[in-house]
């Protein structure tokens, strides 16, 4: 037994040495290094730090509250993997409805007395919390969550989704005075966070999306191109969101400086994009027709130039099948590209 | 029923608690609720009605729930440990007199902090323009009998771990409860076969959630909680209060103190 | 006379943090008689303290009898007739005296008017009336004592139950209570102390216990024990075959001698001698013996 014993003691004691002696290497995957992407000195401070806890945790807690204005206070939450295995179906919503998130997915957080093995706690709850069944639900109007994304900007300008979602929510007015108002509220986001790639797209992206029958192209590329900027300086510091942000404004700029006649300008983001996203079929297409590979007169619709629904509150799905069916339907045939904008 | 006696220790508990100026903590915090209102006014923040009912159920809610912890864990050990036991024990009164008399001083001094900080926020709320409905009063009556059940497991988890960890215990099962529910949910939908033993945790477990009316006080058009539900709430903290009571009389009937 | 307080081969059991078990009181067999004042002596850790918690219930006995009155012992019935005085004495910080006595009278059973006269007549008693609003937390450790005194005669107990009474008192303080115990005795109260202070014990007791480790030692009545402990002394001039003595004397540096006496007897039959054989008488004493030398000697002797 001491034998044994020996063994592993000698055993673990000369794993610990060999982890200790290759934490250097792995340091950086276990550990990755703080990016200081948009993280401005003063940040950094302990005291500011702290505050900056607060302020950010305020800030998700009124982000995540927003959507409970949108359901009168009944909570919901995404369905598990699990669930979705099992077959199990969201509430759906009013189809009547603007969509607002993938309803399809979504289930109320307090069970339905169907789903609930509680008994007589189950249908107490269901009475004494703002629960009702939300099946083909309807929802509050976006606006009225508005004063929670002037507070949670406020509270923490930083927090770059507030600024964003809170534009989308915005220009749910249609009217001159929704976009007015959407984007005087991204500007003032963007003097808080210069370098967000995401602030400076969906300004663009705002002043893509057509009103009056035109699309402002002279407005948004200045915008498209600071995003452009920030983006090739730090692409290797990026997160998941902002490199899919870079690659929407990538393409935005092309498709917009092919529609002012940028063509050499054009020809540069689309090798640059095309240097960071090799993959991408929208930008190789875009590189087929700059080389004349393809002709510029079939018809599609410019790849995400009117996608303007931000991160958190996107149809996800419905985006991503469009996306799916677009590009499937582009590797099979047409070869024919014409952007049309009016 | 000793009322006499439980009486005599809640007050001694009460006098301790306003002296002590615990209750001044509360005071400080709705001052600072009422005084960040109205801020939000002076910035023009319009449309926060909601907002700020949510706010105000929100930190009541947290505030009140903490007070009733921070109070019920330190009644026993304070007691042993500052040697104010000896003189209560050599009197004519039950162990369980003793605890009864306790825990009513905890829920007593939890309720006049609730009210205290409560009453301020209504104050807020006028800020806000926030019309006082009924269903504010069910909201109050339903947290002060939640309350009860958790001076109640607070107290009893004091009797068994240190005051500390007992507080640590008592705010896990208080604010994570209603999460742990949600998860036994899951778990016997995805796995029928739990659902035995989902239910006999589930009824463990304190249903803090349930008398929390907040949802419905904050957003609009929900109606007021049918009489029944109200009455199932009022029997079912008195039943698990008592519970814990009992809980709480097993370990210190027998303790040599 | 029957008995206040009567405990039947008591054994009192803890344990300790790791757990092991330890003997606090080894088969303890004492009664006290109602009207009696009875101090309970011993050493550090001879087990007072645990003998007087398993009286009050504060401990559970692990075997043995005790009864207060006839009632089982750590009852809220026997607890009514006892008044009870911890050795460290912490009142509620945040009460004053008037108010944490109401509690305990309150506890007792006690209300209203008649409460509040008894309150007041105990604090004039105790000397802390001109105090009794207060705060606990604002008072001396003398002070906070004497409150604790108040509240063990809230009620006029039949019984007095004092863990190291005189704790905390200046001399002072010491004389006042001494007086308060001594007119309680007088109307009939029955008084069991634990002490260190063995000039409390000679000034208050009928009686003594005295325990060690646990186990008791012996009793003594303290009239008899006094007795036992007083030693007589003659100082003269002359032979010390004068007396026959061999031990029990001293020559003095300036010739003279002393003999020493346990027994009055003893000392007469000397004078007596001295007389008959033309020795010189220079001084008789009277002298009161030492009863730390007695409790020391005992202690050791059981040890």
């Amino acid at each position: 037994m001491s034998k044994v014993g020996t063994f592993l003691a000698t055993s673990s004691v000369a794993v610990a040495a060999v982890m200790g002696a290759s934490t250097g290497s792995i340091r950086d995957e276990v550990n990755p290094p703080i990016k200081l992407v948009g993280l401005e000195a003063h940040d950094s401070h302990a005291a500011a730090s702290i505050l900056g806890q607060f302020r950010t945790s305020a800030s998700s807690w009124l982000f995540l509250h927003a959507d409970l204005y949108l359901h009168n206070g009944v909570e919901m939450r995404p369905l598990t993997d699990d669930e979705i295995k099992r077959g199990r179906k969201g509430v759906g919503s009013n189809p009547n409805e603007q969509k607002l998130h993938d309803d399809a997915k979504i289930v109320t957080v307090v069970p339905s007395a169907r789903d609930d093995f509680r008994g007589i706690f189950g249908d107490v709850e269901r009475t004494t919390t703002s629960y009702k069944d939300m099946t083909g639900h309807s929802h509050n109007k976006p606006t009225d969550s508005l004063p929670l994304f002037r507070l949670m900007t406020l509270l923490d300008p930083q927090f770059v989704q507030g600024w964003t979602t809170g534009s989308y929510i915005m220009l749910w007015d249609k009217s001159e005075d929704g976009f007015h108002k959407a984007l005087a509220f991204l500007q003032e986001g963007l003097k808080h966070n210069p370098k967000s790639i995401d602030i400076l797209t969906e300004i663009a992206a705002s002043y893509l999306k057509e009103r009056n029958g035109a699309r402002d192209f002279d407005s948004a590329i200045p915008y498209l191109r600071r995003a452009r900027t920030v983006a090739a300086e730090n692409f290797e510091h990026l997160s998941e969101e902002e490199r899919e942000a870079t690659l929407k404004n990538y393409r935005r700029l092309a498709v917009s400086l092919r529609e002012l006649q940028l063509l050499g300008e054009e020809r540069a983001v689309v090798i640059e994009g095309r240097k960071f996203f090799p993959e991408d079929i929208p930008l190789d297409r875009f590189w087929r027709v700059l080389n004349g590979e393809i002709v510029s007169d079939a018809e599609i619709n410019p790849p995400s130039v009117i996608k303007l629904v931000p991160g958190g509150t996107k149809p996800a799905s419905e985006i991503e099948s469009k996306d799916a069916q677009q590009d499937s339907h582009q590797e099979e045939a047409p070869v024919r590209v014409k952007v049309r904008f009016i | 029923m000793n009322f006499p006696a439980y009486r005599a220790l809640a007050r001694c508990v009460v006098l301790e608690s306003l002296r002590r100026k615990d209750l001044w903590v509360v005071a400080i915090l709705g001052f600072v609720i009422l005084l960040a209102s109205s801020t939000l006014g002076f910035f023009g923040f319009k449309g926060l009605e909601i907002f700020a009912k949510d706010m105000a159920v929100t930190v009541l809610g947290m505030f009140s729930t903490i007070i009733a912890i921070l109070t019920s864990c330190r009644l026993v050990p304070d007691e042993v440990k500052n040697r104010t036991l000896y003189p209560l024990l050599a009197r004519p009164i039950t162990r369980l007199d003793l605890l009864v008399g306790k825990l009513i001083g905890a829920v007593v001094v939890t309720w006049i902090s609730f009210l205290m900080l409560a009453a301020l926020t209504a104050l807020a709320l006028t800020i806000f323009h926030v019309k006082f409905e009924l269903i504010m009063v069910q909201y109050l009556l339903a947290k002060m009998l939640g309350l009860v059940v958790v001076c109640g497991f607070s107290m009893a988890f004091s009797v068994y771990m240190t005051p500390s960890a007992s507080a640590t215990v008592a705010f896990l099962v208080a604010f994570g409860a209603p999460m742990v529910t949600r998860g036994l949910v899951l778990a016997a939908a995805g796995n029928p076969s739990l659902t035995p033993i989902c239910k006999i945790i589930n009824t463990v477990l304190p249903q803090t959630s349930l008398f929390d009316l907040g949802g419905r006080a904050v957003y609009l058009g929900w109606g007021l909680v049918p009489v029944w539900v109200m009455g199932f709430l009022f029997a079912y903290g008195l039943c698990y209060s008592g519970a814990m009571l009992f809980v709480s009389w097993l370990k210190f009937r027998r303790q040599a103190v | 006379m029957s008995s206040a307080i009567e405990v039947k081969d008591l054994y009192v059991q803890y344990k300790t943090k790791k757990g092991e078990k330890l003997d606090a009181v080894k088969g303890l067999t004492f009664d006290v008689k109602q009207g009696e004042i009875v101090g309970f002596l011993g050493p550090n850790g001879a087990g007072k303290s645990s003998t007087l918690k398993a009286l009050m219930g504060f401990v559970e006995a692990k075997s043995g009898e005790a009864t207060i009155f006839g009632e089982t012992a750590g009852t809220p019935d026997a607890r009514k007739r006892i008044g009870y005085l911890p050795e460290v004495a912490m009142y509620y910080p945040f009460l004053t005296p008037m108010e944490t006595l109401t509690m305990y009278g309150e506890l007792q059973g006690m209300r209203g008017k008649l409460l509040r006269n008894e309150i007041e007549d105990l604090l004039e008693v105790v000397g802390i009336a001109h105090a009794k609003n207060k705060l606990n937390r604002s008072m001396s450790k003398g002070m906070l004592q004497r409150v604790g005194i108040a509240q063990s005669l809230l009620g006029n107990p039949e019984l007095l139950v004092l863990d190291e009474v005189t704790s905390g008192l200046d001399p002072v303080g010491r004389k006042e209570l001494r007086n308060i115990l001594k007119k309680r005795q007088e109307q009939g109260t029955t008084l069991f102390f634990s002490s260190h202070e063995l000039a409390e014990v000679d000034m208050l007791c009928d009686r003594i216990l005295l325990i060690h480790k646990g186990k008791f030692v012996e009793e003594r009545d303290m009239h008899e024990l006094k007795a036992t402990l007083r030693n007589f002394y003659v100082t003269y001039r002359g032979d010390a075959s004068m007396l026959g003595l061999t031990d029990a004397w001293n020559e003095n540096p300036d010739g003279t001698k002393t003999a020493r006496f346990e027994a009055k007897d003893g000392l007469v039959s000397a004078i007596t001698r001295l007389q008959e054989k033309g020795g010189q008488i220079l001084d008789v004493v009277s002298q009161e013996g030492s009863l730390e030398d007695y409790f020391i000697d005992t202690v050791e002797a059981a040890a």
